[in-house]
């Protein structure tokens, strides 16, 4: 999409895959097109605000915890991690 | 036309779709031309005719795919269309738009300068229906071709 948008990063395709959703069937879910699902996980296009709250919402998670401007590490990564401080 | 040949357009890469749009651009000014410059010639008149429709095919083949590949979308009329479809939509009528001021800007100052320069232009058929046929097939096909233009490839299906 527009090539001057800033480059967004989401944890979209995981969280499909890890449902089992196809893009087709979230699409569905969310009422757009299949293709705009394989453009965001892509970082192609960025979500409006709408969308990707409505995204959270479907998946029952914050919304900073599928879409960032920065790179996201992956969720096993932030679950694990341990807490600052803590002894191994 | 089937729908294998449909689908085949719509996952068109990026590439080959911009190839296809500055043919179809660039393919109707080059017959033209051809056809002013054959005209001085002493060729056969059906030579003539058969050389400009040959230089014509690619164009209108061009136009064709990319109306084809901006279907529904531009006219919103066959597909739903959702929030990336109607921002696509508006960058490729703002980017017509942008196009068709510079071709207008463009031919008015080549005019001007011809005309300032001693010339005289002769509004005949011969350079009237050449201008009459870009506007009505480029203007209506511009934000199609423009839409075919700016669309990024379509990720791998998943």
């Amino acid at each position: 999409m527009p090539d001057s948008q800033r480059q967004g990063y989401n944890r979209l395709a995981v969280l499909r895959a890890e449902r089992g959703l196809s893009r087709k069937q979230l699409a569905d879910k969310l009422g757009i097109n299949y293709q705009t699902i394989g453009y965001i996980e892509r970082g192609d296009y960025n979500p409006s605000l709408e969308l990707a709250l409505t995204i959270a919402e479907l998946f029952r998670l914050p919304i900073e915890a599928i879409f960032s401007l920065k790179p996201m590490t992956p969720l096993s990564e932030e679950i694990f991690r341990e807490p600052p401080g803590e002894p191994r | 036309m089937s729908t294998t040949t449909t689908g085949k357009i719509e996952y068109l890469p990026r590439s080959r779709r911009r190839t296809l749009v500055a043919v179809a651009l660039a393919g109707y000014p080059v017959a033209v031309a051809a056809l002013v410059a054959l005209k001085h010639t002493s060729l056969n008149r059906w030579l003539i005719l058969a050389v400009y429709l040959l230089l014509l095919l690619p164009t209108l083949a061009a136009v064709f795919v990319s109306i084809r590949y901006a279907r529904g979308r531009i006219d919103g009329r066959c597909a739903r269309l959702d929030e990336r479809d109607l921002a696509l939509r508006q960058q490729a009528y703002a980017l017509s738009h942008r196009v068709l001021a510079t071709i207008l800007i463009a031919a008015t100052a080549i005019t001007e300068i011809y005309l300032t320069s001693g010339y005289t232009l002769r509004l005949d058929a011969n350079t009237f229906w050449p201008a009459v046929m870009w506007v009505i097939v480029y203007i209506p096909a511009l934000p199609s071709l423009m839409l075919a233009w700016i669309e990024t490839d379509q990720p791998a299906d998943a």
